[in-house]
């Protein structure tokens, strides 16, 4: 009786190290990782170097990135307690002036590609939210220490910051937004938004 | 009579004095009976970079709460801190180790987010840069980063 009752357990637990178990972690990296290798494969394409081609390029970089990172919550994160008091035409403007001040100032930096790689190395998922961390070899062989900030919206997962070497790139702009608008306006912030954008 | 009175009056001195002492030992150690009139919520980073105990919170460059407890967690520094009640923090808002002057003490800065989402009493500021190691980026710049 008490054999057949030990059996009967040593079953059981055999059989429930049978049934599979559905991997989910790892999904945010794979996204990421899907990202920087279109990106990369975008860059380096000998077709699409020409200057000819520069602007068929430079919309392809962007609907990839634009595909990972979420804006809006870039943009509400870098206004932060200013975010509220806009009304949603502003707050749309504001986001459009913000990637396109992005796009300036990294499009630039994808022609300068060099052959550095990029190795992701782990994730920690809460909830919502997650890290991804990884680390971007240069030629010389120098790393640079990158954390992915991202979080799940409408079932998917995207990116709302980075961090280079434990420096917040939200936190930059936060903090430059709020010295602006505190010294003047957010007017002036959208003004020289819109100066930097158009400026060559 | 006048003795009872001379007696009264040194054993109202003497208590006044004591309570004054156990006044003044609490603000210098800046401990809290009951509890206090605040809230404490927690943060992670990967390194304190020696912050202490007791070390100011600072929000737009004014102290607003203090540095309760340090401890460590998986290999992470826990940071509790104690703010007063009307401080709410928007549960993006960013935490980070600074130094005063280049070798000075360490304290930690926030700067609120534009969540509508507010950070409850025993929870946690999620966005955390850590310290910045003066020593580490002055070897990095002579030496050179391998």
């Amino acid at each position: 009786m008490v054999l057949r009752y030990l059996i009967r357990i040593i079953l059981f637990f055999s059989l429930s190290c049978c049934i599979p178990i559905t991997v989910i972690a790892g999904e945010p990296t794979e996204r990421v990782k899907a990202a920087t290798d279109k990106l990369l494969s975008i860059i380096t394409d000998p077709e699409l170097k020409g200057p000819e081609m520069a602007k068929v390029r430079d919309k392809m970089i962007r609907q990839t990135v634009d595909d990972v990172f979420d804006w809006e919550a870039f943009s509400q994160r870098a206004l932060a307690t200013h975010w509220g008091e806009r009304t949603s035409e502003e707050k749309k403007e504001f986001i459009s002036l913000f990637g396109q001040l992005l796009e300036r100032t990294y499009m630039d930096k994808t022609r300068q590609y060099s052959g550095e790689k990029i190795e992701f190395l782990s994730e920690e998922i809460e909830g919502e939210y997650g890290v991804i961390k990884a680390k971007v070899i240069t030629a010389s062989g120098r790393e640079i220490a990158v954390d992915y900030r991202v979080m799940k919206e409408k079932g998917d997962w995207f990116i709302y910051d980075v961090y280079v070497e434990g420096v917040s790139f939200v936190n930059n702009y936060r903090v430059q937004f709020n010295n602006i608008i505190t010294r003047s306006s957010y007017e002036e912030l959208v003004r020289r938004l819109k100066e930097k954008v158009a400026g060559e | 009579m006048k003795k009872i009175d001379l007696e009264l009056s040194v054993g109202i001195f003497i208590l006044a004095g004591l309570a004054c002492l156990a006044f003044l030992s609490v603000k210098v150690a800046k401990t809290e009976i009951f509890g206090g009139k605040g809230y404490e919520i927690y943060a992670m980073f990967s390194d304190a970079g020696g912050l202490k105990e007791g070390a100011s919170v600072v929000i737009a460059g004014v102290k607003v709460g203090h540095v309760k407890n340090i401890s460590m967690v998986d290999y992470k520094a826990k940071v509790v801190i104690s703010l007063p009640l009307d401080v709410k923090l928007q549960e993006d808002s960013i935490a980070a180790i600074k130094t005063r002057g280049i070798i000075g003490e360490k304290f930690l800065v926030i700067t609120p987010g534009g969540s509508e989402k507010i950070i409850e009493p025993g929870g946690r500021i999620r966005e955390t840069m850590p310290a910045v190691d003066i020593e580490e980026l002055i070897s990095n710049y002579v030496f050179g980063k391998l």
